[in-house]
């Protein structure tokens, strides 16, 4: 293995390396890296935790009807509150202004942004983001920003390296998603088939095992009459939808004459609203009047079961953390060891170790485009920046194309590096950078003499920080092209801590992260 | 065809004072883009706006048979378009089906009144003759313009990057294609020198000034990576349209003022279309631009949903209409979706995905106030696979109307007739 593999390593199953972390990595291995980061069990965290705790956003309205005028800077109180304490800002006839509806989004983009900083459980960080994106919601539903801080934490960080079938069912079952894909007004008759089509499309199977351009029933499927179809079609999607109905939430709805569900936000099953008869999906029969959710179950486990959610899963992994085109032989092998630990409650874990170990890991050259979120948490690792995360800083977020929380189509947002590439995005990427080297957005002062003990040349400053952001040897083009643009001869001293030092180390950080070599994993 | 399009081009854009605006620009000899011919002789109109509606638009509830026993008999009064009554649809005169009254949605008064001077067209029962119902599988097949998945992968370029490149767009200063989203649609994969831009308003130039545009410039010289390759193409075309944006005193980038009384609301739709006006303006060799508007995947409370993406949708085109007036005869917008929506309703007061939909083309040279392509019916009988609407005409046949059929290998259109 070559000499940066741990600063490679850092970049795809963590936000990057803080000053000091590939060296450790080095010494003690991966493998008990991987023990440390996968323990089901994760301890304190104590500078996380008092980064989450420090955090104040602002809030502000005018007054209107029914409420005051408010300017305040607020903590990330919503993140530990109950789904029933937030559910009244759902309600579009209580009184609440709109930055009130959507305040909890702030907190968890907030959240998300500083645990990816500040966390020492980078994998559980680098997964939680990618469960996140596997099962989107769109929290520009002012429904879904309620029930936001309950799905990132008791559905998606719980189960984020556990078992997937009982992620499923979390996910199925949770508020947030029971209202973006509409299964909570899916009623017995005329089913709304939003979720169970995605279910099978992006959630389970995906898009490879959708076969209805192929067929029209469900026994010209391939193994279908054995039980063992190749892949779905439109008719599984119309009975999966029928299997959910009754899967709903708490949100007031009328059950019939005078009486209505209470509005909690909770989830809830209503029998009458399930369509009770016999169904049949992916090849199975499934008898009438079975008891309450077993329908709605029996289509997890099919769907967590079938050999072409591995594949699809473990692709996804695979692109995440390894290439835009992982090697198939990779992705067959983590399929295999997903299907051997299906019935392990550290399922996925022992997949993601799976992958992490596998020689095409270490081989793979990093030539991954970062996300936005990748971008902004390994320069502020890598810079040391004691980052905090305020409105200035999620508004450019917002506008670098990965808006957190913010995705309103259900795949979530791409993770190939051509969609982060589009021209005012490309701009938004090096705003950030910018600002976060500047200080522009109030995120806390960049030490630009980090790498060095005093005064150093213009041409040893470009290629400290190229040392300390890229982890290899400096680019002597880099260099020329900072050295050229800046105007700075390689020989001009540079004295941090005096105002026109620290100003040009600043930008020249910003430049150095501005490279395709800090750009990419 | 009997005239030459592109001696109508050059004079027009003589006449609209391109040549002397790109005359004090020196260095940029977009002027070439005019003599850049089309290579397919359907393939005449100089730009194409496209507007995708994302998420699969229920266009029986836009352009609609209102006294069909079968429509109505499929959706509540709130999911269709109404016969009589305050929300009336908006009539259509056509030859589609002349026992059929159909219909616009009455939200959509802008388009009836285009459609009615002859300038806007729509296209029905157009779609995918794929089985798909799935948004991405849709989408991806009809932005890499092909059929059917299997052809998928020997498609690695857009539809509209094909299209492009045959046009020789490639290489030449300007910009010859801008979408207005977060990132270049799988429609122009492959054409790299198209620009993702979905805001002018505050300026485009580099963040940090000439001295990071030079930095920038420096580090992304010798990558060839597709980040150096984009990064590269970000700040050749960036810097070109901010050259062009009119400017304050103060250096702000002065509001955009659209011509003809045209107001743009703030809509995606309207925003989009306003940001392609201006680029339009400007000069820079515009050939294609895509806009993408969200809000059509309406599953749950569509009344309310629908009619509001219909009334931005419409005013957001008419503005452009009236903003455009000096373009009108080399441009041509075409407005689709992946695919349209479940002839019956669901309980949640929506629609589930469908198959067969609509599509509308607006511009001077087309065979406007018309309906095209062949009405299938909307008995059981005659619907795809018992659900939702037949797709009569392939939605390619539409597009080699526009872009000429070589952009589409192994595709041999039918005539839709949708261009004069």
């Amino acid at each position: 293995m070559d000499s940066e593999w741990p600063h490679r390593a850092l970049n795809r199953l963590g936000f990057g390396p803080k000053p000091g972390e590939a060296e450790a990595l080095r010494r003690v291995g991966l493998p008990r890296w991987l023990d440390e980061q996968l323990a089901p069990d994760t301890g304190p965290d104590d500078a996380c935790q008092s980064a989450l705790d420090a955090c104040r956003l602002r809030i502000k309205y005018d007054a209107g009807e029914g409420w005051a005028a408010v300017e305040e800077m607020r903590p990330l109180a919503s993140l530990s509150k109950p789904i029933d304490a937030l559910w009244p800002l759902s309600d579009g006839k209580k009184p609440f202004a709109g930055p009130e509806r959507q305040f909890p989004r702030l907190e968890v983009a907030a959240a998300t942004l500083l645990r990816a900083v500040h966390s020492r459980w980078q994998l559980r960080e680098v997964m939680t983001d990618f469960w996140h994106n596997h099962f989107n919601v769109y929290a520009g539903e002012q429904a879904v920003a309620a029930a936001l801080p309950a799905y990132d934490r008791d559905v998606i960080r719980r189960h984020a390296l556990g078992n997937f079938r009982d992620f499923l069912e979390a996910v199925g079952g949770s508020t947030a998603m029971l209202v973006y894909l509409n299964n909570r007004s899916s009623r017995a008759g005329s089913a709304n088939e939003n979720y169970a089509r995605e279910l099978f499309e992006l959630h389970g199977l995906g898009r490879g095992a959708y076969l209805n351009a192929l067929y029209n029933k469900w026994r010209d499927v391939p193994g279908a009459t054995a039980g063992k179809p190749a892949g779905y079609i439109d008719q599984d999607v119309y009975e999966a939808a029928r299997a959910f109905t009754g899967w709903a939430v708490e949100d007031g709805a009328g059950l019939g004459g005078e009486q209505r569900l209470p509005a909690t936000g909770r989830f809830v099953y209503v029998e009458s609203w399930h369509d009770n008869y016999q169904k049949r999906v992916l090849g199975q029969e499934f008898d009438p009047y079975q008891p309450p959710m077993a329908d709605g179950r029996r289509v997890l486990s099919l769907v967590a079961d079938h050999p072409a959610t591995a594949l699809h899963l473990c692709r996804k992994l695979c692109t995440r953390l390894l290439a835009d085109d992982p090697p198939e032989t990779l992705v067959k092998a983590a399929a295999q060891v997903w299907m051997d630990n299906r019935r392990q409650p550290d399922q996925i874990a022992r997949v993601v170790r799976a992958i992490a170990l596998s020689p095409a890991f270490a081989d793979t050259p990093p030539a991954k485009v970062k996300r936005p979120l990748e971008l902004v948490a390994s320069f502020a690792r890598a810079t040391a920046l004691d980052m905090t995360v305020t409105n200035g800083l999620l508004n450019e977020v917002d506008s670098s194309g990965q808006r957190l929380f913010g995705c309103p189509p259900p795949t979530g947002y791409p993770d190939r590096s051509d969609a982060w590439l589009g021209a005012a995005a490309i701009r938004r990427r090096w705003s950030l950078l910018l600002g976060l080297a500047e200080n522009w957005w109030k995120t806390g002062a960049l030490n630009a003499a980090l790498p060095f003990a005093g005064p150093v040349t213009a041409a040893e400053a470009a290629e400290g920080w190229q040392r300390a952001l890229v982890g290899g040897p400096p680019s002597a083009d880099v260099t020329q092209a900072i050295m050229t643009g800046m105007a700075l001869a390689p020989t001009a001293r540079l004295t941090p801590g005096q105002k026109d030092g620290d100003a040009k180390l600043r930008r020249m950080v910003a430049f150095v992260a501005m490279s395709p070599q800090f750009q990419t994993r | 065809m009997t005239h030459d399009p592109l001696s109508v081009t050059r004079r027009r854009l003589l006449q609209g004072g391109l040549a002397a605006g790109l005359t004090a620009l020196p260095g940029v000899p977009s002027v070439a883009y005019a003599a850049a011919g089309p290579t397919g002789s359907a393939a005449a109109l100089d730009t194409l706006v496209v507007v995708f509606l994302r998420g699969g638009a229920d266009t029986l509830n836009l352009v609609a048979p209102v006294n069909d026993p079968d429509y109505r008999a499929a959706r509540p009064p709130e999911l269709r378009v109404a016969e009589d009554g305050p929300a009336a649809g908006l009539p259509l005169s056509q030859s589609l089906a002349p026992s059929l009254d159909f219909r616009l949605h009455p939200e959509a008064a802008p388009l009836a009144e285009l459609y009615r001077e002859g300038r806007l067209a729509v296209v029905h029962a157009v779609g995918l003759t794929d089985g798909t119902r799935s948004h991405f599988v849709a989408q991806d097949l009809m932005e890499r313009g092909v059929g059917a998945e299997a052809e998928l992968s020997r498609a690695n370029a857009g539809w509209a990057a094909r299209w492009l490149a045959a046009r020789n767009a490639v290489n030449k200063v300007g910009v010859p294609a801008v979408a207005s989203t977060p990132h270049t649609p799988a429609a122009l994969s492959g054409f790299a020198s198209a620009l993702a831009v979905a805001d002018l308003r505050a300026g485009l130039a580099p963040p940090g000034g000439t001295q990071a545009a030079e930095v920038l410039a420096g580090l992304m010289r010798a990558g060839d990576g597709p980040y150096a390759r984009a990064a590269r193409a970000a700040l050749d075309g960036l810097s070109l349209i901010d050259t062009r944006l009119p400017r304050l005193p103060d250096g702000k980038v002065a509001p955009y003022s659209a011509d003809g009384g045209a107001v743009y609301e703030e809509t995606e739709a309207g925003r989009g279309l306003q940001n392609v006006a201006r680029l339009l303006k400007m000069d820079i060799g515009l050939r294609l631009a895509w806009v993408d508007v969200g809000g059509w995947d309406t599953h749950e409370h569509q009344a309310g949903r629908f009619s509001n993406a219909v009334r931005q949708l419409s005013r957001a085109l008419a503005a452009f209409w009236a903003d455009n007036a000096r373009d009108r005869g080399r441009v041509t917008v075409l407005v689709m979706s992946e695919f349209g929506r479940r002839l019956r309703a669901n309980k949640s007061g929506g629609t589930d995905h469908g198959h067969g939909g609509a599509m509308l083309v607006l511009g001077d040279r087309v065979a406007g106030g018309r309906i095209h392509g062949r009405w299938p019916g909307l008995s059981s009988a005659q619907l795809d696979r018992g659900v939702d609407l037949a797709v009569t005409t392939d939605y390619r046949a539409v597009l080699a109307e526009l872009v000429g059929s070589a952009v589409f290998p192994g595709y041999s259109a039918q005539r839709v007739g949708v261009m004069v």
